[in-house]
């Protein structure tokens, strides 16, 4: 009888002494790295663009053969997202990986991610006054963290800017020859579109980004002195366009998750999409005929201060061993060179983050190919990124709900942008305590 | 009983048969309660662990939207469990007393259940798509508005009858839809079991109540359910059990798991989303906790109230 | 009269329940454009057989389908031989602590899986164990559920087989494997199926716990379909047909068995 509930307790005690060890170790400097012979990179490339980044990564390596970096395909940014945090919590990960700048903010709560500074200072490796210049000052910025004392904590990876594709085709039916330069001439287009066609102007897919984007070429701004400010002015124009879009029945809705605006795009089903400029490659393939569509610029409020909003990926590395730190460097190092970034963006629909990639005759043969692949680089000028702190993703969150909110008429648009200042306001304020 | 030990049955023999079982279980399914447990009292923002006591947990009860998910897996619980015990009982009734095709049949109504979610989860979403599925198709042919669907963060009581309820009353439309693919779903794993507890009965039992006079009705009210009313109670609680724990067909429907304006977020999907959308790892585990509690509970009262009804026909 | 009414709605019924399937198997054989119009009860332009071989080509899936296998039988053999015994145990053999410790077992039961994960993780990475076999299968090698289904079924067995038996002299691990396997032979087939299936089509777990490509499974497999460019709904369809194919014939196979198993999961009072 004793042995029976002694067993019991042995094995409560066992589960609890695996727990004990597993939390043993709370928060020193170092983690363990996944594997020991390659540098691990976890990126979220498919098909074709993993097929260049392969590429890419073997001519580092045939470089720099002491300790290679090994690509590895660990799904699209969310879940690598989970990938990383869990793997935090049992004290191992890769040598680096894609992030989006402020899931970096988050890993650097935990003391995960290197900080690039004193990479940069190196004075073997490191990168000069005039490489650093020649990084876009946008993109750049967007990875100083002021949680952290502005430490450049990531470098930019797969940039890209929100601009207006349009349809050529579907535009002609409505009598229409050019895109709109305007939010003005925008709307007068869609109406157009929908009275002589039939047809809906623009499947929008409700993506905070998207709506921060338009806010910007509002003449707004997302954040100011610690606050957002969604209940600006631009911020009530923002939510009252997409209100006045869907009451008007100019636009539906995208489902989440999905490409199927592309595809009704494709489809020659609507005029207009409001994308990243990185999907060119993808539109190409459905459209065949640069008669068919055309790349411009998101449409502005004011015509002499545009602006529209830089996103992407971008890559940290982890706080593993010296020696996959160091190779990783090198990696991100030659990745970002003017050469690599050329060749990646050449290949794939990101942009390229060096300045003197204008320079490059391949980069100027391929804007001389078809006018409209410049559009996206010249944004670049003028491309404003969204805030990097922690806590941003609930409040990406909170802003797609608010689009929803004014979408499905539970909300006007002023209402929706006030309540989301109040709620995004308080969850920065919850991540300070 | 008798006294089993001895040459027999040494004292260790049931510890032997049971450590396998018990050191996975211990080890993968008690520990991570118990480390969640730890993790909701510690204060995760400090590198020091420092304790939280219980301020997450009062936290929970505190926030709207932990609430508002509450409400929704109720919802969710009640509107999936009922149908589906109904439905499969029903299914499997007729699937008893049908005399041709059996075998075929049972597979075809099993099917739904051994799919892969994520591919039967594409097709739901392609038939419900707002613009090109074959619902609004339907519907426009017969003059009725499209729907948003899945899409739809408006409930269908306020759809269906606008001055009477609010948008914020009842279950989403969007929810709607994901319980009606659960109840499409798990119908199957229902069934099987029905079919099996059915097919014991003695067949004189049923015999004797037609021939005195009985119809189908007062056989399957007298001497079905009081049978099978074991396997019913099993069926039940399991049902309880699984209903608050669906994840994964809500996260394919959906994308995100959240929903439209987050109303098919359920308890589980609010867990995961504060986890891992959220980081935040404490408050998410002291959700967890509160579940699985609430879950053990609501055993222990099923299993009391059912005691004296069901019948015992060994 | 009344069965031809009976077989009528059964029909109609199944039908109805499977008319999601009829419509994957039909895009399955549409050309891309046809199938991105999302049309329904619309036959294919063409029958494009071809679409099943380049799904199948669009990614390792034969070798997919061979680690899935891998794990999903090892793991169903060891759900089996662990419900066995410890279903055994606590259905048949009087002992202190026997009902808390079932007790405690269920509990297991009523943890989300979610929460589950994080602390998992840990620990298969501090065995040593990510991105191997072991951290697929070795978590799923038990579970309450299958317990708790075997120990109704040895609960609903008389004792007088057993009685039999140690009279005889029969060592009772032996007895287990031999009378005891047929007598609840319907029970662990049941235990089986729903083994096999979930670890078939588990897709969460494998995603967190490996990452290299010759351990991906068939679930991981089918999210090439989605890639940026949007869906290629018709070789994803392909592909699910090609995936669901086992579980069906599986069931098909089983299903004798199923029946009498099923009838002694009940809960008596």
């Amino acid at each position: 009888m004793r042995f029976s509930f002694s067993s019991i307790w042995i094995l409560c005690l066992f589960s609890f002494g695996v727990g004990c060890g597993a939390k043993d170790n709370s928060d020193t400097a170092t983690f363990r790295p996944i594997q020991t012979e390659n540098a691990e990179f976890w990126h979220r490339q498919t098909t074709v663009t993993a097929e260049l980044m392969e590429t890419i990564v073997a001519q580092f390596n045939a470089e720099n053969p002491s300790l290679p970096i090994e690509p590895i395909y660990a799904g699209n940014y969310g879940e690598i997202y989970r990938k990383v945090t869990t793997s935090i919590k049992a004290k191992t990960l890769p040598a680096l990986a894609v992030a989006y700048e402020n899931m970096t903010a988050e890993y650097a709560q935990s003391n995960a991610v290197v900080e690039l500074d004193s990479w940069v200072d190196h004075p073997e490796f490191g990168l000069s006054e005039d490489d650093i210049n020649d990084f876009f000052p946008a993109m750049l910025d967007t990875n100083r963290f002021t949680e952290y004392d502005g430490a450049l904590l990531s470098l930019p990876f797969t940039k890209s800017v929100l601009v207006l594709y349009y349809n050529k085709r579907v535009l002609k039916a409505a009598g229409l020859t050019t895109p709109p330069k305007t939010w003005e001439e925008f709307i007068t287009q869609s109406k157009q579109i929908k009275e002589r066609t039939g047809k809906f102007a623009l499947s929008f897919d409700v993506d905070c980004s998207t709506i921060d984007g338009i806010l910007f070429s509002m003449g707004g701004q997302v954040m100011k002195d610690g606050k957002t400010q969604y209940d600006s002015t631009e911020s009530i124009e923002t939510f009252e366009l997409i209100e006045y879009l869907f009451k008007e029945k100019l636009a539906y809705q995208n489902p989440p998750g999905t490409f199927n605006d592309e595809t009704d795009f494709g489809n020659d089903k609507i005029g207009f999409i409001l994308r990243t400029s990185s999907n060119r490659p993808y539109l190409e393939d459905l459209f065949n005929d640069h008669d068919a569509w055309g790349i411009a610029p998101l449409p502005q409020s004011d015509l002499d201060n545009p602006k529209t909003v830089l996103y992407g990926g971008s890559i940290c590395l982890f706080n593993t061993t010296p020696e996959q730190q160091e190779a990783a460097w090198k990696f991100v190092r030659y990745f970002t060179s003017t050469e690599a970034t050329v060749q990646w963006a050449l290949g794939t629909g990101y942009l390229p983050v060096r300045r003197s990639a204008a320079n490059d005759p391949k980069m100027q043969a391929f804007w001389e190919s078809w006018p409209d692949n410049r559009v996206a680089f010249d944004c670049l000028e003028y491309a404003v990124p969204e805030p990097n702190i922690s806590g941003w993703q609930q409040i990406r969150n909170r802003v797609a709900r608010a689009a929803t909110e004014v979408i499905s008429s539970m909300s006007t648009g002023q209402d929706a942008a006030i309540r989301l200042k109040k709620d995004a306001d308080a969850i920065i304020s919850k991540q300070r305590n | 009983m008798l006294n089993h030990s001895g040459k027999f049955r040494p004292l260790m023999t049931p510890w032997i048969m049971l450590f396998p079982a018990i050191a996975i279980i211990a080890v993968f399914g008690t520990f991570p309660f118990l480390y969640a447990v730890h993790l909701s009292t510690v204060d995760e923002s400090s590198p020091a662990n420092v304790s939280n006591g219980l301020a997450y947990y009062s936290d929970a009860l505190r926030d709207e939207s932990f609430i508002q998910s509450v409400t929704i897996t109720l919802w969710f619980s009640c509107g999936t469990l009922f149908p589906v015990l109904f439905f499969s009982l029903t299914i499997a009734l007729g699937l008893h007393r049908a005399t041709k095709f059996k075998k075929i049949l049972n597979t075809l109504y099993f099917l739904p259940y051994v799919t892969s979610i994520v591919a039967a989860a594409l097709v739901w979403r392609a038939f419900l798509d707002p613009t090109q599925g074959f619902a609004n198709e339907f519907f426009a042919q017969r003059g009725w508005e499209p729907q948003q669907w899945l899409l739809e963060p408006r409930g269908v009581l306020h759809l269906f009858l606008p001055d009477m309820f609010s948008p914020t009353t009842g279950p989403s439309l969007s929810l709607a839809c994901v319980m009606v693919f659960e109840i499409w779903h798990s119908t199957g794993f229902m069934i099987v079991i029905f079919l099996a507890a059915l097919s014991v009965i003695p067949k004189e039992l049923e015999e004797a109540v037609r021939l005195e006079g009985g119809t189908e009705w007062t056989v399957t009210r007298h001497v079905v359910i009081p049978f099978i009313s074991p396997t019913l109670l099993f069926l039940t609680i399991v049902g309880v059990i699984g209903s608050f724990q669906a994840f994964s067909s809500i996260y394919a429907l959906t994308g995100d798991g959240r929903g439209p304006l987050d109303t098919t977020q359920t308890l589980t999907v609010y867990i995961f989303t504060q986890f891992y959308d959220n980081g935040l790892i404490g408050y998410g585990a002291a959700v967890a906790v509160l579940l699985t509690l609430a879950l053990i509970l609501l055993t222990i009262i099923q299993w009391q109230l059912a005691k004296r009804r069901v019948f015992d026909v060994s | 009269m009344k069965q031809r009414i009976l077989h009528s709605a059964l029909w109609v019924g199944a039908i109805l329940m499977n008319y999601p399937f009829l419509w994957m198997m039909l895009t399955s054989l549409m050309p891309l454009e046809q199938a991105t119009k999302n049309k329904h009860g619309i036959w294919p332009e063409t029958w494009n057989w071809k679409n099943y071989l380049d799904a199948w080509n669009a990614a390792p899936f034969g070798q997919y389908f061979i680690n899935t296998l891998a794990i999903s039988i090892t793991v169903t053999v060891s759900v089996v031989l662990t419900s066995l015994l410890a279903g055994y145990a606590l259905a048949k053999i009087p002992f202190k602590g026997r009902g808390i410790l079932f007790a405690l077992i269920l509990s297991t039961m009523m943890v989300p899986f979610e929460a589950s994960i994080i602390p998992n993780f840990v620990i298969i990475s501090k065995l040593g164990w990510y991105n191997t076999y072991a951290a697929l299968i070795v978590p799923w090698c038990a579970n309450a559920f299958s317990i708790f289904l075997v120990r109704q079924a040895f609960r609903s067995v008389p004792n007088d087989y057993f009685d039999a038996a140690r009279i005889d002299g029969c060592g009772e691990f032996r007895f287990i494997f031999t009378l005891g396997v047929f007598l609840v032979r319907p029970m662990l087939i049941t235990v089986a199926l729903f083994a096999f299936l979930g670890s078939y089509n588990s897709l969460i777990w494998p995603l967190i716990v490996t990452s290299s490509e010759s351990l991906r499974v068939i679930q991981v497999g089918l999210t090439v379909f989605s890639g940026e460019t949007g869906v290629r709904v018709n070789l994803l369809m392909a592909a699910s047909t090609i995936v669901i194919l086992p579980t069906a014939l599986l069931y098909l196979i089983t299903q004798k068995f199923l029946m009498e198993g099923a009838g002694q999961a009940g809960i008596r009072g």
